[in-house]
């Protein structure tokens, strides 16, 4: 009872603790800033899901916490990796609006 | 509970309180800096110092069992992925930011900032006359 009740305080103050994240990924001015903020809300969910195995004594739930972190990886790795692409294609716009055709080469590229 | 019980749960503590602490700071980091290549700074200590001082006190309270083994495996992914992580952001930032320059001292080229060093090597005294505005960064080099 004493673990349980500790395992809910702590669940408790990570949960509030996600909501200054959430307000830093809604105002951030930058792309970047958003991305940051996720990372870090996916770091306090990881804490999170491990409590949570420990608390319901279900050992499955550390893989999927284990998961959380590859996805959590992946996705800020891709969409950085996107957003650069949409980036240079969009300057490439840019300084070259006649031929249109290029956009579909300088997607090798990333 | 016996002594050892007792001790246990005060590690445990002890390791998820500090966890907990250093979430906090780094969500106060992220309000305090002003730009995204300092907020990093703040959240690259949350996925690596955090998450693992709190898989620590995880591991005091699960035991010797593979529970501690994935939790410890957690911790070493987020060692190796956060760094690249970060540095991936960080390129996202300096290709996509076209006035960089407002935020921080930008160097095209490797050469330029070891010309740079050298010059400033001999006319030390005379930067500090003039105040010029990278003297911080040259006067940081010479002190190693």
């Amino acid at each position: 009872m004493l673990y349980h009740n500790l395992y809910i305080t702590i669940l408790v103050i990570l949960a509030v603790m996600l909501f200054p994240c959430l307000i830093r990924a809604v105002r951030g001015p930058r792309i970047a800033d958003r991305l940051v903020s996720v990372n870090m809300m996916g770091t306090m969910v990881m804490v999170m899901i491990a409590i949570l195995a420990l608390m319901l004594d279900e050992g499955y739930l550390v893989d999927i916490c284990l998961i959380y972190a590859m996805i959590s990886f992946l996705s800020v790795v891709v969409l950085s990796k996107v957003y650069i692409g949409i980036y240079e294609e969009k300057r490439h716009k840019a300084e070259h609006p006649e031929d249109e055709t290029e956009g579909g080469k300088s997607d090798g590229s990333f | 509970m016996g002594v050892f019980e007792w001790l246990r749960l005060i590690a445990g503590c002890l390791f998820l309180l500090i966890g907990l602490v250093i979430f906090f700071t780094e969500i106060f980091g992220v309000f305090h800096f002003r730009y995204v290549l300092n907020r990093m700074h703040a959240t690259a200590m949350g996925d690596t110092l955090g998450i693992s001082s709190c898989m620590i006190g995880l591991m005091i309270f699960s035991g010797w069992n593979y529970t501690t083994l994935k939790l410890l495996l957690i911790v070493v992914f987020l060692w190796l992925a956060s760094p690249v992580s970060s540095h991936v952001l960080a390129r996202l930032e300096v290709a996509t930011n076209e006035n960089l320059g407002a935020h921080c001292t930008v160097y095209p080229e490797l050469k330029t900032l070891e010309q740079e060093l050298a010059c400033a090597k001999p006319e030390e005294a005379d930067l500090q006359q003039n105040g010029q505005a990278d003297h911080a960064f040259s006067t940081g080099g010479e002190t190693k």
